[in-house]
């Protein structure tokens, strides 16, 4: 078990920088998930860690120690890779028993730690064959089986489920967060699916174009996005987000219409700003709006059941405004609609430098 | 469901079905038809080449036959005559197997070549291309380039080992017993060498990258690497260099002719130049028959056998899956 830290991490192809000087801390027994769109670097920062890659500046350290030119094999990690990597001329067994070789235990203790990895993933059955005799979930297995048979002091995982069917990577996700929460090894786990992100983090890091752009619970991310990219980001279906003007008291969307009386507090400047609400907070308006909350009159599109509850996707001033609300809807595609949130629950970005007003 | 919609659609199915006319002949047959007839020409063309010389061949292995005089039986007569009274056919047996030297140092200085050109270094298209050119160049003159080459009075070798003050006196490699066919082996090499590089390249590149990484990871070194990951992966490529060699050793009979004509003496002569002296100097096509026969023997045998050692997947490309 370990701790692991970047430190103004900068990786450069030639004289392309692809990751910008990043700086992240994770805690002994964590389990940090880097997640962004493709591209980001987020398998760029995963492969510095492991060594895989040469870090054109600043430092990794692992356990306290520069491991910055540390070869992969002394660095006591794991890594599981997307495609999985097994190596397709060795039995099931051979694949686990390969790292042990070089690590210098003998046969017998080689054969009781397969073993009892084994028995963790559910693959005594399987040891005798090769990976091409596996299903997709099985190779899977393998790969932490080979990842976890040499107690490692932190876990890599390249986004390990995604050759997996939605099904499966559902219930490889729960192994996998089980598996953490009985080997407390700190882990770094790099997906572009935020599903993933929310269920297995203890904490996110949310990645753009080779920048941290916000690092937090999976809580905070969701319910306090530091930056407009974290915003559309994080949620599914995203936040709503629409251009706004503050006046100093009131914050009125483009058509002139005004959004929020009382912007408590919220972006004492006046300019141009991104007012933000998630769909789930917004309802259909009945009656007088009670205090604290606001209202936009919308024009709806699209109405889609998804059977728990219904999505509604609307225009206000030309922006697409959606909401979730139950599935017993009045409203009718084509038709105008007042539609409510609580102020509590909006956010409000500075437009052009895309961070959260408090 | 037995709703009035559900008779109404057993209806239309009737009628389409009626509409369809039966096919003359069945779907499986058809197929088959079609298959045997793109494979005809190619049928006859292996037949009146192959099979039937081949068939002719052994015939004549078992007769007395020389052109314009009528055929006899002789039963094992000739091959009795090549195991127990020709003792140029066992020397040019024990040629042929030293030639097959080619195979093993071909293949190893084809992987390390490999391994190099693998590397990320600047203009390793070029060392491929180069490496690789001698394969497509026409053997007759890549004997006469050797010829010259080998040379003792003009020789670039010969040259080159006086300079260096290896030798005090210019060396005849090719009139020379002791030099002879170990010259030619060299030539051989050469010549295959850039193919075999190609088919090992092509192993290598198609061994994922991923896997060297998890192999670093997982502990394993440099030599680690090579021996339990690049070389496994290889053997496919290794095996189908191993064939591809064996069938060279039967056949180059162009090199040998070009460089030595089999000289000095029977030194260079493999078992195809002296098939080809016995049938086309001598006339006796009948011997020539027996010796073919047992080429074809030794060369199935041999190819078995590294199909068998291979695993059954020689020149196999997908090793992922
Ligand atoms: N070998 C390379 N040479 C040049 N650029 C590279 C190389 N490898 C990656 N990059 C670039 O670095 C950036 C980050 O790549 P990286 O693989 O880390 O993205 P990622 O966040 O893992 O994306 P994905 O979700 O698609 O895997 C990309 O813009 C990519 O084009
Ligand atoms: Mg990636």
């Amino acid at each position: 078990m370990a701790t692991v830290e970047f430190s103004s991490l900068v990786k450069k192809y030639g004289p392309l920088e692809v990751v910008h000087s990043i700086d992240l801390a994770i805690r002994d027994g964590e389990f940090v998930v880097l997640v962004g769109p493709s591209g980001c670097g987020k398998s760029t920062c995963l492969r510095m860690l492991a060594g895989l890659e040469e870090i054109s500046g600043g430092k990794i350290l692992i356990d306290g120690q520069i491991v910055n030119e540390i070869e992969p094999r002394d660095r006591n990690i794991a890594m599981v890779f997307q495609d999985y990597a097994l190596y397709p001329h060795m039995s099931v067994y051979e694949n686990m028993a390969f790292s042990l070789q070089y690590r210098g235990f003998n046969k017998k203790e080689i054969k009781t730690r397969v073993a009892a990895a084994a028995t963790t993933l559910g693959l005594t059955d399987l040891l005798d064959r090769r990976p091409k005799q596996l299903s997709g979930g099985q190779r899977q297995r393998v790969a932490m089986g080979r990842a976890i048979v040499r107690d490692p002091q932190v876990f890599l995982f390249d986004e390990p489920l995604s050759n997996l069917d939605a099904k499966l990577r559902g219930s490889m996700r729960i192994e996998i967060k089980k598996l953490h929460r009985r080997l407390g090894v700190t882990t770094v786990y790099v997906t572009h699916d935020q599903v993933e992100a929310m269920t297995l983090a203890d904490r996110v890091v949310v990645m753009n174009n080779g920048r941290i752009e916000q690092v937090g619970t999976p809580e905070q991310v969701y319910h306090h996005p530091e930056t407009l990219f974290v915003a559309s980001f994080i949620g599914s279906p995203t936040m709503n987000l629409v251009p706004a003007e503050h006046d100093g008291t009131l914050l009125r969307l483009n058509d002139g219409s005004v959004l929020i009386r009382q912007p408590e507090n919220k972006a004492a400047q006046p300019g141009a700003k991104m007012f933000g609400v998630r769909p789930e907070d917004v309802t259909v308006a009945e009656g007088p709006p009670p205090e604290g909350h606001s209202e936009v009159e919308v024009v709806v599109d699209v109405i889609e059941a998804l059977g728990a509850d219904t999505l509604v996707f609307a225009t206000v001033a030309g922006s697409p405004f959606a909401a979730r609300v139950p599935p017993a809807t009045r409203l009718q595609p084509g038709a105008s609609a007042r539609l409510r949130f609580p102020n509590d629950k909006t956010h409000l970005f500075d437009a052009d430098t895309g961070k959260a007003l408090a | 469901m037995d709703t009035p919609s559900r008779h109404a659609d057993d209806r239309k199915t009737a009628v389409v079905a009626q509409r369809m006319k039966k096919p003359f002949l069945s779907r499986k047959t058809r197929h088959l038809a079609f298959v045997w007839m793109l494979l005809l020409p190619a049928l006859l063309v292996y037949f009146a080449y192959r099979a039937v010389p081949l068939a002719w061949n052994v015939v004549l292995s078992f007769s007395f036959w020389a052109p314009g005089k009528p055929i006899r039986f002789a039963g094992l007569y000739q091959y009795q005559e090549l195991a127990f009274y020709d003792g140029i056919f066992w020397e040019v047996l024990k040629n042929t197997a030293i030639f097959m030297l080619v195979i093993p140092i071909s293949i190893m200085l084809a992987l390390a070549l490999a391994l190099l050109v693998d590397q990320k270094i600047t203009g390793r298209n070029i060392y491929r291309t180069i490496i690789f050119l001698p394969y497509p160049m026409m053997v007759v003159a890549v004997g006469i380039v050797w010829r010259w080459l080998y040379n003792d009075n003009v020789g670039l070798i010969n040259y080159a080992l006086r300079s260096m003050g290896l030798i005090s006196r210019p060396i005849a490699f090719l009139e020379s017993y002791d030099f002879a066919l170990a010259a030619v082996i060299a030539a051989a090499v050469w010549q295959i060498l850039g193919f075999f590089m190609i088919i090992i390249l092509t192993g290598l590149q198609n061994i994922p990258p991923h896997l060297y990484e998890a192999a670093r990871i997982d502990g394993a070194r440099a030599h680690h690497r090579f021996w339990r990951i690049t070389l496994p992966l290889l053997r496919p490529s290794l095996f189908l260099c191993v064939i591809l060699g064996v069938i060279a050793s039967f056949t180059s009979f162009d090199l040998i002719y070009t460089m030595t004509n089999g000289g000095p003496g029977h030194a260079t002569d493999l078992l195809i130049t002296y098939i080809y002296k016995a049938a086309f100097t001598l006339s006796r096509f009948d011997y020539a028959a027996a010796m073919t026969v047992v080429m074809f023997v030794l060369f199935l045998a041999l190819a078995l056998l590294t199909n068998r050692l291979a695993g059954g997947d020689a020149g196999k490309v997908d090793i992922s899956d």
